[in-house]
């Protein structure tokens, strides 16, 4: 049972760190970032190669992960999202255009990083075992602790910092935002480039675990919309809510259902229609419609 | 007799927020109905629960006795009871023409599945329609009109399709929803003959929520007054123009074109 | 029945004798039997975009009919496997099935909109994938293989259709398979946006409230079209299992969802034979970018955003203006 418990935290943080991302180009956009599970690949991929392949500090190697999500993002965020956005009358366009760079960095990576499984030395070897009522490896403990501070620090940079207020007003109304002196361009950029970063930085954390391969982005993103779905859209509670469920689902499913077969997120699907047809915005969604 | 349409002890609440509190009144067959009050007073909250697209707190409103408040919206069409909007909702991309064809969704007699086949009653039931459109139109006015974009009109035959659109239903109840916002007086005056005519020619009852003073006072043959979501008043126009209470609500609030 | 002016009578005669007899003489004639199979591919894929066009018509962003690909795929190959039935029957069976998931999973998600829809719609394709991995009846991860070739039909010793292992040419055989099952698809499609259910759905789309309020049970006519949309879903995944003798988990995938709905808007959403053009390009691009090796992702890839960059609006935007269907 503890055991449960602790693995749900331990996946839910993860999941909460990717659903956040997700959340805040959703909110400060409209865009569902379908490119976002191929964020998390490449940071995993970038952590391999400057902490595994290079030798360099593991806090190097996530530094590197996130500055080139955060590029990656801005970039295309302000050649790619902007010019669609305001150009086109329709909402499947920036859809469409979500999905082809989704294709893109699935082609990037390929080419890049080829198509091999990699993984990285452990950062902590041994493993905590209290009482065999919880075992867990420390370093995951470590990944789910830097998760979690990771978490409660992009909250409050976007609480408190004046990058993040401005985001928070250009999440709430654009117009308004602008009126108020926003510049809504250079915001969404930094919103973007912000969401693409974390996605790398889990990314890049996970490396460290569960290792990373080029096929682990389309899965990724939509177990994040499953976040989303769940949390509801555009707000950070729910991508938080939504992270931590879908973390807790995944391991009660593994620990209870494994005996019938690889059905867990079947059930948490039919179980997320159900949920979906009583509320269909969510847990913290605004409601619309 | 049982009046057409009866509103009972209709209440809404949005969380603490009372739109509505325990309104209720009948309308005749074939009267012309004034919900008026100050802006907030919740007349367009009635409105909606009257058509049912929005749900009742608590009361219900009744339709040749059975109830129509919180059902689907399209059940109440169905039933008789038809609403139109404020402003200027159409659709955009038809024809005028178009609209009123479409409209005439109630009276199809075929199935989706004849219409597709073409069969014998659909392609009766599309000739009707057609007929029935240009009809309709010349009856407002608008057949020369009839192959315009919708959305190219101006804002007076704007109203005027909106109510087309309703009529085309073949309603027994029309809900107007402030049809003579925006007009000028002549306008006004053209817009309260065609309502008239609707009542008179087309045997259908009428309930409008409106501001235009002169226009209600003209047009009603009764009138209920809201203010701060309570029925304050219910009379003929004459009686509600010498009402006190209902004097007292306008003058207290910052509402201009009293007209009285 | 239906009153076509000249020019759409000409304008389907041209299509139906090309696809008919102009383009296997081509072929012939070019000694490129390859194209059968990517033609054929075609039409099938037009089928199932055809199916997500539809869904647009109701105002929905569909990128799940690679799930309806599919359960119909799946659903034949049962049936012609485990239970002998004849191909032909469990074609339209493979439709229908689909419809009715289709329903049921229309019930609760069909009032989202935008991208909340679209969501759930691509999450829906990858359950599928895993529900067929889980399920015992689908064989797991071995999917459903050597599925014989389609039976004869016949009736009362008329041959209707011959039985398929008796031809000698099956590849040409399937082309007019998929192509008549694509020439009704689109034939179906434009009756039903030329007739009454055509226009309450634009009605539907350009004024939800006002069509509630002219009685239009907007509910019933979304699953209504939602069901017919998967239908078309369902039988072009069920004619690709026949054709590849073969279904897998990984017939049809996200990716497939997401390439229907980009054939759709490639060829332009205003217009019914939109996905048959939209179609065509982008698997012919994508087939003919395959000299390209391990180029071939993000050529395509590139190729697209620049599209959507700056063709917002779909091809057909630019060359037919003014040519809707409304």
């Amino acid at each position: 049972m503890e055991q449960i418990l602790a693995n749900g935290l331990y996946l839910g943080s993860q999941y909460a760190m990717i659903a956040l991302g997700l959340t805040l180009i959703f909110a400060l956009m409209n865009v569902l970032n379908f490119a976002h599970g191929q964020m998390y690949v490449i940071g995993g991929f970038v952590t391999y190669y400057v902490y595994g392949q290079l030798g360099l500090p593991f806090v190097l190697a996530l530094v590197a992960s996130c500055v080139t999500l955060a590029v990656i993002g801005a970039l295309i965020e302000k050649f790619l999202f902007a010019p669609v956005i305001k150009k086109s009358a329709r909402e499947e366009s920036t859809m469409l255009l979500a999905a082809g760079t989704a294709f893109l960095l699935d082609a990037l990576i390929q080419l890049v990083f080829g198509e091999k499984q990699r993984g990285v030395p452990k950062i902590v070897g041994g493993v905590f075992n209290w009482d065999f009522r919880i075992i867990m490896p420390y370093d995951r403990i470590l990944i789910c602790v830097l998760a979690i501070l990771s978490i409660v620090g992009f909250i409050a940079y976007m609480q408190y910092s004046k990058t993040g207020r401005a985001l928070r007003a250009l999440a709430q109304d654009r117009m308004a935002a602008q009126l108020m002196g926003v510049n809504v361009d250079r915001y969404s950029m930094i919103g973007f480039a912000l969401g693409a970063m974390l996605a790398g930085l889990v990314g890049g954390l996970l490396v460290t675990i569960t290792g990373v391969n080029l096929g682990m982005g389309g899965p990724t993103s939509i177990k994040a919309f499953m976040m989303v779905m769940i949390g509801g859209a555009g707000v950070i509670s729910g991508a938080i809510a939504g992270g931590i469920i879908l973390g807790f689902l995944e391991a009660i499913g593994l620990a209870v259902l494994s005996q019938y077969g690889d059905i867990t997120y079947l059930m948490i699907f039919v179980s997320l229609m159900i949920f979906l047809a009583i509320r269909p915005q969510g847990l913290m969604g605004k409601p619309w419609g | 007799m049982t009046p057409l349409l009866q509103v009972k002890n209709v209440t809404k609440k949005y969380g603490g927020l009372i739109a509505n509190n325990d309104i209720s009144f009948d309308v005749a067959e074939n009267d012309i109905l004034s919900v008026i009050g100050p802006n907030g007073a919740g007349k367009s909250t009635l409105f909606k629960m009257i058509s049912s697209f929005v749900p009742t707190t608590s009361g219900e409103v009744l339709f040749k006795g059975s109830r129509i408040s919180n059902l689907k919206p399209h059940t109440v069409a169905r039933m008789g009871v038809v609403r139109t909007f404020q402003e200027t909702t159409i659709f955009k991309n038809m024809t005028v023409r178009e609209s009123i064809v479409v409209a005439q969704h109630l009276r199809a007699k075929a199935t989706l599945a004849g219409y597709f086949w073409g069969t014998k009653t659909a392609q009766d039931d599309v000739a009707d329609f057609g007929e029935n459109a240009d009809q309709l139109l010349d009856f407002l006015g608008m057949y020369d009109l009839r192959h315009e974009q919708a959305s190219s009109l101006p804002q007076g035959h704007l109203r005027a399709l909106g109510i087309a659109i309703g009529l085309a239903t073949d309603p027994e109840v029309l809900l107007l929803d402030e049809p003579f916002a925006g007009m000028n007086h002549d306008e006004t005056m053209h817009m309260v003959s065609l309502v008239r005519s609707v009542r008179d020619k087309k045997g259908v009852t009428i309930l409008l929520v409106e501001h235009d003073m002169a226009a209600v006072m003209n047009i009603s043959d009764r009138i209920v007054v809201l203010n701060f979501g309570e029925k304050i008043a219910e009379g003929t126009p004459h009686e509600i123009q010498n009402d006190k209470t209902v004097i007292e609500a306008y003058l207290g609030s910052e509402d201009d074109e009293i007209g009285m | 029945m239906m009153n076509l002016s000249k020019t759409q009578l000409l304008g389907s005669l041209s299509l139906l004798v090309t696809v008919f007899f102009i383009v296997p003489w081509l072929i012939e004639v070019s000694g490129r039997w390859d194209f059968y199979f990517t033609l054929t591919s075609v039409a099938l894929l037009a089928t199932a975009s055809a199916g997500v066009w539809l869904t647009f018509y109701i105002g929905r962003i569909n990128i799940g009919q690679g799930a309806f690909a599919l359960i119909g795929a799946y659903t034949s190959a049962i049936m012609v496997v485990k239970g002998g039935w004849s191909f032909w029957l469990s074609l339209p069976a493979a439709g229908i099935f689909a419809a009715i998931v289709a329903v049921l999973i229309g019930l609760p998600i069909l009032r989202l909109r935008g991208v909340y829809f679209a969501m759930v719609t691509l999450v829906l394709t990858q359950v599928v994938t895993l529900t067929a991995l889980a399920l015992p009846i689908t064989n797991g991860a071995k999917g459903i293989s050597s599925i014989p070739l389609p039976a004869g039909v016949s009736i009362a010793g008329i041959v209707l259709i011959p039985d398929f292992s008796t031809l000698e040419n099956t590849k040409l055989a399937f082309y007019y398979t998929a192509c008549a099952i694509m020439v009704l698809t689109f034939a179906v499609l434009y009756r039903l946006v030329h007739s009454r259910l055509g226009h309450l759905c634009r009605s539907m789309q350009q004024n939800e409230e006002l069509a509630s309020s002219i009685g239009v049970n907007i509910a019933y006519i979304r699953l209504l079209v939602f069901a017919i949309s998967s239908f078309f879903g369902g039988i072009g995944g069920a004619m690709f299992g026949a054709i590849t003798q073969s279904v897998y988990p990984s017939s049809f995938q996200v990716v497939d969802s997401v390439n229907f709905m980009l054939n759709c808007f490639l060829g332009g959403l205003g217009y019914v034979f939109g996905p048959m053009l939209g179609t065509l390009v982008l698997y012919f691009g994508w087939d003919l970018m395959f000299e390209l090796g391990q180029y071939q992702l993000l050529t395509y890839s590139i190729l697209l955003i620049v599209l959507i960059r700056f063709l917002p609006n779909g091809l057909l935007s630019i060359t037919w203006a003014g040519r809707k269907d409304s």
